[in-house]
């Protein structure tokens, strides 16, 4: 176990230093951020005075190694807009993304697993036509229409719920449901595969005929067999599920990091795309580290294996 | 511990890390407002975004104002202010004002404002508007003397353009403090600021002019339009701006809401290359440009493709500028007169001419408008090939380098002056980086309205210069914008001129 842990920690170090590369290159790809920080009637001389000041005149090379060597002490600099430190601002936007994510994430284990497990138990049935037809639906439903549906009949029509906001747990529900029909159908539909599969299992049929009733069979043998691929696609998915709260948070006013992301993106603002993408792409990469360790844990193939 | 109770922790701990409940205002004592983007401080003249002057505007106050009703500059923290010679002007200022931490308003806040603004190292957005500024004198208490560097006869006008700031808040607590700690003399004052979230205001009960209706706003930040307008619909939020002109009849039609529209100090044009800086082109000549005006029926445009959202102008002059000569008719559409201008002009079979689009950010509606021009000018023999560039940042470095090509959009905001000048020396003068234009005729005349401070000396002027404009036929002239507001039927309020909205003078509808 501790070799395969070791392995998987190697790993993750050079990701990290590709996604540290990426988020420093990828906005130098966009345009010149001065252009879009000073007024439009800034003369020459301000415009290189500002190139100077953000070390903008500096080679490539020189730039990288400033922005690494200070981004591993969580320092990106400061916001070009807000002149507070960009990791802060990050960090402090952090809380309610992780509440939308986390919520999203039950939401879509709440849909995804009885329906999962129902269809599979009742193989072609009505049920399990049903449930493929929701699955096909949800996953074919953009993400932005169906918040902005939920908002039309529950918010304006109805006036059950906030059209958008940040507080209450009336605000939780939309934005947490719609983030979570993003991410159940998929979960769904491995639940079925991976159920369907360890039922023909030889360790099934023996454990029905040492005379186990047959929910504990679906409950202790079945499931926890059929969890390893799920539990494995889901933090997999957890970055599909980031990128899904960006359209969320932008859709529902959720004062999270994505929407900070999308409207530093547009001002140009790099420290903070920088910092947001780096810390958010660690977080995808020790959460995938978490299911991979996680799944060695429940299966002990695997481990042995590595 | 057993999982289940750790997991039962984790979950416990998590909720109670939930943000508490909003304060405890009701609905009836507040208004709530909408931007589509946070502010990146409450320090206005440390800010390039309109969201910042209009935050400003709640919380601070300003020399002088603009009257929405009249579009005049009136008195506000100065009552009154005149020029001693040409580079000096003297201006008065209100008695007894006092700002939220109870600190008396006196000339000291007034010098102290704009030496912190002036000073190029504090490196401060707001010192451009004022660069003509040389220096500021107290008189006494309530009187200060302004220099400035040659004749500036926009000084009062930029005087809408300043907060002013306390002494003391600027001494003691000093520039990072002011980032976030809003101290000012206006109607309401800052209670939360909950960044990329919401704005807090309350009611300064001691302000010295109108008291607001409302003790409360609450600005909200709602990045997305449908959802403001959702929100708008069903009660959530009292007013929202930039409203797309095909969601008008949404909102019209949903008995909650109703929109109001304002020109806005904005006109939007064609520019043509009548100077060559892109390389030589049909536009250098005077002729080729009246028949592009002439082809075109704008008025039409204005009307069926803009919803009536524009204002036809006759050059790039705005109604609302200062200057602005409503007796100089627009072009009107006559496509045998064009026809002949081109012949003439060496082009009996018309020309096929590349025309840079950009988005529709500043511009409500501009493909459509474009598509709709571009089959005007064909009928006339001008083959127009759109060629889009999807982003702002490069889209104006390549207008400012010269590199725009011979016809462009582009529209002007006069950085919120409202006077002739502020686009004919920015968008008409020889050698601007935004002016593909060059006439000697022209920029003299531009010249003799910075030089003097008489306004019917300037006015005569300005009029000259449009004659000008319009025989010469610099640019393809359109119309001034408007902007949309959404109102919900709670609240009286209409769209404001300048585009700034006053939380202040928002009142409850009567029932």
């Amino acid at each position: 176990m501790r070799g395969y842990a070791a392995g998987q920690l190697v790993q993750l170090v050079v990701v990290v230093i590709g996604i540290s590369m990426l988020a420093f290159a990828i906005l130098y790809v966009v345009g010149d951020p001065v252009l879009l920080l000073l007024p439009q009637n800034a003369g020459k001389e301000e415009f290189e005075r500002y190139r100077r000041l953000l070390g903008l005149d500096q080679p490539l090379y020189v730039q990288y190694w400033k922005f690494a060597s200070r981004a591993v002490r969580g320092d990106f600099g400061n916001s070009w807009y807000g002149d507070v430190p960009a990791f802060g601002l990050v960090l402090q936007r952090m809380p309610p993304t992780i509440y939308l994510t986390l919520a999203g994430l039950g939401v879509a284990l709440l849909i995804a697993l009885p329906l999962g497990i129902l269809a599979a138990l009742q193989r072609h049935s009505f049920v399990d036509n049903l449930c493929t037809a929701l699955a096909v639906a949800g996953q074919a439903m953009p993400i932005f229409w169906l918040g902005i549906m939920l908002i039309i009949v529950f918010a304006v029509r109805l006036k059950a719920l906030p059209a958008s906001g940040y507080g209450t747990w009336q605000h939780f529900v939309m934005p947490a449901f719609t983030l979570g029909a993003f991410l159940a159908p998929i979960t769904m539909r491995l639940v079925r595969a991976g159920v369907i599969e360890v039922m023909n299992m030889e360790y099934i049929k023996t454990a029905r005929a040492k005379g186990v009733g047959e929910r504990m069979v679906v409950i202790k043998h079945a499931f926890r067999n059929a969890c390893i691929p799920v539990i494995t696609v889901l933090g997999l998915q957890f970055g599909q599920l980031l990128g899904g709260a960006i359209v969320t948070e932008t859709v529902f006013a959720w004062p999270g990091v994505a929407t900070l992301t999308v409207e530093s993106i547009r001002n140009q603002d790099f420290p903070v795309v920088q910092a947001a993408v780096v810390l958010l792409a660690l977080i995808i990469v020790v959460v995938n580290l978490c299911v991979d360790l996680l799944v060695g844990f429940i299966d002990p193939r695997i481990r042995v294996r590595a | 511990m057993s999982r289940s109770r750790l997991a039962m922790l984790l979950l416990l701990a998590l909720v109670l890390a939930l943000p508490d409940a909003p304060a405890a205002q009701t609905k009836d004592d507040t208004v709530v407002y909408a931007f589509q983007s946070d502010v990146d401080s409450w320090d206005p003249p440390n800010s390039v975004l309109r969201e910042a002057i209009i935050l400003g505007y709640q919380v601070f106050d300003h020399l002088a104002v603009r009257d929405l009703k009249t579009g005049r500059v009136g008195p506000n923290l100065a009552t009154s202010w005149r020029a001693l010679d040409e580079t000096t002007w003297e201006v008065k200022l209100r008695k007894g004002v006092r700002f939220h931490d109870g600190y008396p308003f006196t000339a000291a806040a007034v010098k102290a404002t704009f030496d912190r603004v002036l000073d190029p190292k504090n490196k401060l957005t707001a010192r451009g508007n004022h660069a003509k500024i040389k220096s500021v004198e107290i008189v006494d208490d309530s009187t200060v003397r302004f220099k400035t560097d040659g004749p500036y006869p926009l000084f009062v006008e930029r005087l809408t353009a300043q907060v002013m700031q306390s002494d003391k808040v600027i001494k003691e607590k000093g520039h990072q403090w002011m980032q976030e700690n809003p101290i000012g003399t206006g109607p309401y004052k800052l209670v939360r600021w909950n960044r990329k979230q919401e704005h807090l205001l309350v009611r300064n009960d001691d302000y010295w002019g109108a008291k607001p209706a409302f003790k409360y706003v609450r600005v909200r930040i709602i990045p997305e339009t449908a959802t403001q307008i959702a929100e708008l619909i069903s009660g959530g939020v009292d007013v929202i701006k930039a409203v797309p002109p095909d969601q008008m009849d949404v909102i019209d039609k949903s008995g909650q809401a109703r929109t109001s529209t304002s020109p806005i100090l904005r006109t939007a044009m064609l520019q043509l290359d009548q100077a060559a800086r892109s390389g030589p082109n049909p536009f250098t000549d005077r002729r080729v440009r009246q028949a592009a005006n002439m082809a075109v029926d704008m008025d039409a445009i204005i009307k069926y493709v803009l919803n009536g959202l524009g204002d036809r102008v006759a050059t790039g002059v705005n109604p609302m500028a200062f200057g602005f000569d409503p007796s100089l008719k627009p072009y009107k559409p006559d496509l045998a007169a064009a026809k002949k201008l081109l012949a003439a002009a060496g082009y009996p079979n018309g020309f096929e001419v590349r025309f840079r689009t950009g988005l529709a950010i500043v511009e409500p509606g501009v493909q459509q408008t474009n598509d709709a021009i571009v089959a005007d000018l064909a009928k006339a023999g001008i083959v127009a090939k759109q060629n889009l560039m999807g982003d702002v940042g490069p889209y104006v470095a390549q207008v400012k380098e010269g590199k725009a090509g011979p016809m462009f959009n582009w529209s002007w905001g006069y950085y919120s002056v409202f006077d002739a000048d502020a686009i004919l020396y920015d968008v008409f003068k020889c050698g601007e980086s935004y002016s593909y234009y060059c006439n000697k005729e022209l920029d003299d005349l531009i010249q003799a309205g910075r030089s003097t401070l008489d306004p019917k000396k300037r006015t005569e002027i300005y009029v000259k210069a449009q004659r000008l404009l319009f025989d010469d036929a610099a640019y393809i002239y359109k119309w001034g914008l408007r902007g949309v507001w959404g109102i919900s039927n709670r609240v009286e309020y209409a769209a404001p001129r300048d585009e700034i909205d006053r939380m202040f003078i928002v009142t409850p509808r009567r029932k």
